[in-house]
């Protein structure tokens, strides 16, 4: 598309100047429409995206893969509306710690999810919760700050979609993805 | 002669004030009460509307307007006394006794005129009992063929101006967050005459908490596109997509009535508070500092307070505080989990999400009165208010699926808005279109 790369370099000028503004995409020419209500075709992330961690929920989502449950290091479970660390989540969180002081050169985000039970943004607040009270246990356990990242994906990325309480469970969680080691 | 007529009308049509209420006596007078039974027939062709698909499809979509409205009972074209296509509709009254027999209060009939891709629609709608022409309500539209829903939309929300006394809601838009498609959530776009959302955006980056720039051109969300969570808006006409913040991380923007300031949720450190922002994604003001979650910040229709949900007392409650600053006074006064809170546009009410034992449903409240819910089945999130204040619709999975309902705010009526694979949440109600 004419002039996709200019954008694209325009997104990332804009990305390092706080005032956001001059990043503009614009979709395809009615020429191309795909019906959409104003007959001028879907917008795509073409120009947009900054990009997600390869491995993370959100990328693997983007690839058509599930969420990963576990993998190097173990998922933290969480009680409904509840972001406190108990019994089964310490004890997950002492395994990690110690692959985290066995591998003193990796960094992981920390993703928090929650299940669908709620409202969407108050979910995206919950998972912030829960991902940033992992990250200041780690912390005070004595990784560093700077090796972990949170992010929240609140209700979006679940890894079962049935209305049990088994379900739930599963989806109430933080979840590692190592960025490098 | 045709010509004399429609130029008549169109004055009539320009110039009266929407005097004519029908006085109509009783309690239930209101949204389910279907007090009126109406008679909607496709419109005539006059010329060039192949096989009356035209007149048939404005029909369709005034008569499920009306039908949403819960003030009418439509009656069945079955029974109908008169085809539209046997009588010249100008010059012909419809037949009031048949009608009268039929148990119709009103006929609405009309033509349809097609010129290349301009059409001429005229409509108007007749008092059975009182055996005249409503001359409030007809109007003569001309414009692409594609206005031809919005003919429609506009002569509902007419009719509903006409008959109640309030201008109905339904040339309006919807914007939703949808997985249709198959993926993630994109950004769509609903309207009335329509059972399956349009989808605006193909991002991949997760799109939620859509809403609508007051100017009705422009629609905000947030999205993952640059990792974080960030503030993004789309130009409908055009589809530029601009973001509007791009450092930090935004759960929410709402752009205040005047469209000169933005309420956001943004969080830090893994707290999530309110602030006050301007048009171009700058920081005036933080509005709540608490350590326990705030989201969902809900202008007042009149831009000098809000609603907001916070978890402060350990579960999460709705809460109205000054765009001034100031305390913030709980509002919600029951249930443990009360989230989601919009201002009716009229000032006077509260709705918002409330966990019960048999799941989420929608509570309306005037801001000091009393909690009312309007919603029983399944699980109902995100209200939003019609422009009108007197409907609003949620996601809810009632008939299975989730998908886009809308209930009058009393909850006497629920009907289904779209079909087919589901998914579909965060609805956003437009003001009007014009």
């Amino acid at each position: 598309m004419r002039g996709s790369r200019c954008w694209a370099t325009l997104c990332i000028l804009t990305l390092l100047v706080p005032l956001a503004g001059a990043c503009k995409k614009r979709g395809p020419s009615p020429e191309d429409a795909v019906g959409g209500p104003d007959g001028t075709g879907l917008v795509d992330e073409e120009g947009l995206a900054g990009g997600s961690p390869p491995g993370s929920s959100l990328a693997r989502a983007q690839q058509g893969l599930p969420p990963e449950e576990g993998g190097v290091l173990r998922d933290i479970p969480f009680a409904y509306d509840s972001y406190e660390l108990e019994g089964e989540a310490l004890a997950a969180l002492a395994r990690n710690l110690e692959w985290l002081r066995a591998n003193p050169r990796a960094k992981v985000e920390i993703e928090g999810h929650c299940d669908s039970r709620g409202t969407i943004e108050y979910n995206l607040a919950l998972g912030a919760k829960r991902a940033r009270s992992v990250k200041d246990y780690l912390v005070e356990q004595g990784i560093e700050a700077s090796r972990l990242s949170t992010i929240s994906y609140g209700e979006e990325l679940p890894v079962c979609s049935e209305e049990t309480e088994s379900c739930w469970a599963r989806n109430r969680r933080a979840h590692f993805v190592v960025l490098g080691r | 002669m045709i010509h004399l007529l429609s130029i008549l009308m169109l004055v009539v049509g320009l110039t009266s004030p929407p005097s004519v209420c029908a006085v109509v006596t009783g309690s239930i007078f209101g949204p389910g009460s279907e007090a009126f039974p109406i008679a909607v027939l496709p419109l005539e062709n006059l010329g060039g509307d192949q096989g009356g698909r035209l007149g048939s499809e404005f029909a369709r979509i005034l008569s499920r307007d009306l039908r949403l409205s819960g003030y009418f009972r439509l009656l069945d074209p079955v029974t109908f006394v008169e085809r539209s296509e046997s009588h010249g509709f100008a010059a012909a009254e419809p037949d009031f006794v048949a009608w009268a027999a039929l148990g119709a209060s009103e006929v609405v009939k009309g033509t349809v005129l097609v010129a290349g891709d301009q059409i001429t629609v005229e409509v108007r709608m007749y008092d059975v009992a009182g055996r005249r022409d409503v001359p409030e309500v007809g109007r003569r539209f001309t414009g692409p063929r594609t206005d031809l829903a919005r003919m429609a939309h506009r002569t509902a929300d007419r009719i509903l101006q006409v008959l109640t006394g309030e201008r109905g809601p339904f040339d309006s838009r919807i914007a939703l967050t949808s997985t249709r498609g198959g993926g993630l959530k994109e950004l769509f776009t609903y309207t009335f005459d329509q059972e399956v959302p349009v989808a605006v955006t193909s991002l991949r980056g997760i799109v939620v908490g859509p809403r609508w720039h007051p100017d009705r051109r422009s629609i905000l969300f947030a999205s993952y596109q640059q990792h974080q969570p960030r503030l993004f808006q789309i130009e409908l006409a055009s589809r530029d997509v601009r973001p509007l913040t791009s450092q930090g991380v935004f759960l929410s923007g709402a752009w205040s009535p005047d469209g000169l300031q933005l309420l956001v949720t943004r969080e830090v450190g893994g707290n999530t508070d309110i602030y006050l922002y301007d048009a171009g994604g700058r920081e005036l003001r933080r509005l709540t500092d608490h350590w326990a979650i705030d989201v969902s910040p809900a202008w007042a229709p009149d831009g000098r307070r809000f609603a907001f949900c916070s978890a402060r007392t350990g579960a999460p409650q709705i809460y109205v505080m000054d765009i001034a600053g100031g305390e913030a006074r709980r509002v919600s006064r029951t249930g443990n989990y009360n989230t989601s809170p919009v201002w009716s546009p009229k000032g006077d009410m509260l709705a918002w999400v409330t966990r019960g034992s048999g799941g989420f449903q929608v509570v309306v409240q005037p801001i000091d009165g009393e909690a009312r819910t309007i919603t029983r089945h399944g699980s109902n999130e995100d209200p939003s208010w019609s422009p009108d204040g007197r409907y609003l619709v949620f996601s809810s999975t009632q008939s299975g699926r989730r998908l886009l309902w809308m209930a009058d705010r009393e909850g006497r009526t629920q009907h289904q808005l779209t079909s087919g694979a589901g998914g579909d949440s965060s609805p956003a109600w437009s003001a009007w279109l014009e």
